[in-house]
């Protein structure tokens, strides 16, 4: 009853504060801002997405007016590449890292000496010249075999010497993501989902030091320890209304990834294992707020250890050593992109959360330890 | 000119009191030195993102997830198999195993490539492979993609040994002559948007001893008795910021010098330094703006860090604007001109001009909307009025 009472109050000032409310806005923008840019990026880095989209205008090529008619322009037109043509190549090189990516030029005579030049700091630089090499290859060789008196049979034999075919299994249910785009599964999955899943977790942090520091400074803590509650019940009632904000928090972020066509799998095990992280991240505000003196002192207290959170949480995912990969298994953050993008899940993902779930609960049962000793008070 | 004078002695005496109590607090300190272990950690991931380059044979800054996907494999040649990217766990197995592994949703994919494949290479003889995917699995375009670009890789090669195999020696292949200009746009933001980012990043780690500052004084109602004494508000704000832009420049210059012994490429470290010095000026005037306002440290705080998120969106969308498109708007950010200016790009006197202009107009405003905020007394001692009022008084004119 008690309880309750303290858990409905806490929950009731989260609720009635204005900026908390506008930081949890703040998570949307983040949200549909880090996936409009996942979305724009992968498609800007995808030749068969940006053909797929109609965007090929933007993959300007400086041609000479000598090579229409040949067979290069032809493997050129074929990779979607938007030709322009001018009077000769130093004409085109005028216009090179403005309004064109690359220029290609050729001596028309025999066909021969093909000069490529590119501007790599173009934002499309990496699809023009996927392209470009494409059509460059099969023109080399196009020409090479056709001197030798090869047939046109021989030469598409030679030119395509493995046949890749791809068959697609379960299309009765198929993923229901927005993009069919490896850049954005893995940028989306690998680093998004738990970066937004876990923004809550760091703002949980700060409002358990407002509210434990809060009370001390405002001397009303004093007078909570004095009720008759015992130091557990004070924690729990302090925790579980910021725990629960939290987590209500991802699962509406879950809610919204799926609406913006970015399935979460496995929510239930996501969810736990986001509880015992949430539990772990309040265990870490609370000790903390016991060594301050004030919010001023907690804000940069905490400031600093949520950077080294981001360090230590989200640095595993862009290591490529695989000596890591034993350690890197049972990383918080590795774990949430397995569960989140695997929809069948396998055992062995389900028991490496245990690591996690210790560890939390030894780091809240240390604070809520340290606590009863102490009651948090330092006069 | 004698109350000039005495003007700038009361404000720089509220600067150097304020300084000295900073340099002087242990608490201070250690925070000081905390932000530096921050900035030892930032080098490590920039240098990890810099290795990472490196050791690819492409430029990526996704996350390198080793086993992310799944994929069975029945390839006994081990002609794509080998090469596959480790992102992709790689499982021999049988090819009924793999197809019931995919309709049951344990695998992303499973490659088939035929046991014959050795002979028809011998052969110089088309090698037909299938890669099986589970299109339920988000994963399976990475999967597709992976097995794709390797077995492009694999083709060319094989299309080279044909080639060579099927046309005589003395055959003319038309040469290409390759030149490229500019630095790629991942390169470029990993080599300068990152540096550009931890040289900036001290700006962002002070804002809370503006807070302390002046929202301090409202909590520990000693804001009346300085008030109270003989000197303006517009002394008080500018004398309690210019002790922190101090501090800042400090925590900069010791941060330029670490970066330089750590070996960073930076051009003219003079002129950046003086340009991230005049940076924060505008910086703590916004900060001011948002201590002035807030009622407690807990407001402030959070205020803060929407402000702070508007500031690095205005310092970095230009910087990446002016990477994809030297545009010359970009340079609205001194973001843009120090990174410019490390990079020993030469600048023109008009683009300095936007970014100090910019740095002028934004540093006005916030000072002045700070002192204004802090000349009223229901900001002050309340009740405090609504941001639509504030609004609407400065519309209006009244009392702003």
């Amino acid at each position: 009853m008690k309880l309750s009472a303290l858990t409905k109050k806490e929950g009731q000032d989260i609720l009635k504060n204005k900026i908390y409310l506008g930081v949890v806005f703040v998570q949307v923008f983040i949200l549909l801002g880090t996936f409009g840019i996942a979305l724009a990026t992968s498609i800007a880095s995808d030749p068969a997405l940006l053909d797929q989209y109609g965007a090929t205008s933007a993959l300007k090529v400086g041609v000479p007016e000598n090579i229409q008619g040949s067979q290069l322009e032809s493997d050129l037109v074929k990779q979607n590449l938007n030709l322009t043509y001018y009077k000769n190549v130093s004409d085109a090189q005028e216009f090179l890292g403005t309004t064109l990516v690359a220029v290609v030029g050729f001596n028309s005579t025999n066909g021969q000496n093909l000069t490529v030049k590119t501007d790599t700091s173009n934002v499309f630089y990496p699809v023009v010249s996927s392209k470009i090499n494409k059509a460059v290859n099969e023109y080399q060789t196009q020409k090479k075999l056709a001197s030798s008196g090869l047939n046109n049979t021989e030469i598409q034999r030679i030119m395509n010497p493995v046949n890749l075919q791809v068959v697609n299994l379960n299309e009765n249910h198929p993923a229901n993501v927005a993009l069919e785009s490896s850049y954005f599964i893995e940028i989306m999955y690998g680093f998004i989902v738990p970066f937004i899943l876990l923004l809550p977790f760091f703002l949980a942090s700060n409002i358990v030091t407002d509210s434990i520091v809060g009370e001390r400074e405002r001397k009303t803590f004093e007078v909570l320890l004095m009720t008759p509650i015992s130091s557990s019940m004070v924690m729990l009632g302090k925790t579980l209304p910021i725990l629960l904000f939290s987590l209500i928090q991802s699962v509406a972020w879950i809610i919204l990834l799926d609406l913006l066509r970015v399935p979460i799998y496995n929510p239930l095990l996501m969810f736990i294992l986001l509880f015992f992280m949430g539990l772990g991240f309040i265990g870490i505000g609370i000790l903390l707020s016991m060594f301050v003196d004030s919010t001023k002192e907690a804000n940069s207290a905490i400031t600093i250890i949520l950077v080294f959170a981001t360090f230590i949480l989200f640095m595993p995912l862009f290591i490529k050593t695989p000596y890591f990969t034993p350690i890197l298994n049972y990383i918080p953050t590795v774990i949430m992109v397995k569960i989140a993008s695997t929809p069948n899940i396998s055992f062995d993902i389900i028991i490496s959360e245990l690591p996690t779930i210790l560890i939390s609960i030894m780091i809240f049962g240390f604070t809520v330890r340290y606590f009863r000793r102490e009651r948090a008070i330092r006069l | 000119m004698k109350f000039n004078l005495s003007v700038i002695m009361k404000f720089t005496s509220i600067t150097k009191w304020e300084f000295k109590n900073t340099l002087k607090s242990k608490k201070f300190m250690m925070i000081f030195f905390l932000q530096l272990s921050v900035l030892f950690l930032m080098i490590i991931i920039f240098n990890s993102f810099v290795t990472n380059i490196e050791s690819d044979n492409g430029i990526s800054i996704t996350p390198s997830l080793n086993g992310f996907a799944s994929m069975d494999v029945l390839d006994q040649s081990g002609l794509i198999s080998k090469s596959i990217n480790p992102i992709i766990n790689v499982v021999p197995l049988s090819y009924n195993s793999s197809l019931n592994n995919i309709a049951e949703g344990k695998t992303t994919g499973f490659l088939y490539v035929p046991g014959n494949v050795d002979q028809k290479i011998r052969l110089g003889q088309t090698i037909d492979m299938t890669v099986y995917l589970d299109s339920s699995d988000p994963k399976s375009s990475v999967v597709r993609d992976e097995v794709n670009s390797t077995a492009q890789i694999i083709s060319q090669s094989y299309s080279n040994t044909l080639s060579a195999s099927a046309v005589p020696q003395n055959t003319t292949t038309p040469t290409v002559n390759q030149e490229s200009t500019g630095e790629s746009l991942p390169l470029q933001i990993i080599t300068k948007v990152m540096l550009v980012i931890l040289l900036f990043l001290p700006l962002l780690l002070f804002g809370n001893m503006i807070i302390d500052t002046i929202v301090g004084e409202k909590e520990r109602k000693t804001g009346e008795i300085l008030i109270a004494m003989p000197m303006s508000q517009a002394q008080i704000i500018i004398g309690k910021s210019m002790a922190v832009v101090l501090t800042i420049s400090l925590q900069v210059a010791m941060w330029l010098i670490i970066l330089l012994i750590a070996g960073f490429h930076i051009d003219n470290p003079v002129l950046v330094f003086i340009f991230i010095f005049l940076t924060s000026i505008p910086i703590i005037g916004i900060t001011s703006v948002v201590a002035a306002y807030s009622k407690n440290f807990k407001e402030a705080g959070i205020g803060l860090s929407i402000a702070y998120m508007g500031i690095v969106g205005f310092l970095i969308v230009p910087v990446l604007i002016y990477l994809s498109r030297k545009s010359f708007i970009a340079n609205i950010s001194p973001m843009t001109i120090v990174m410019r200016l490390f990079s020993g790009e030469s600048i023109s006197l008009v683009d300095y001009g936007i970014s100090l202009a910019t740095i002028l107009i934004v540093s006005l405003i916030s000072y002045w909307i700070a002192i204004k905020l802090f000349e009223r007394d229901d900001i002050i001692f309340g009740p405090r009025p609504g941001i639509l009022r504030l609004v609407y008084d400065l519309i209006t004119f009244k009392k702003f």
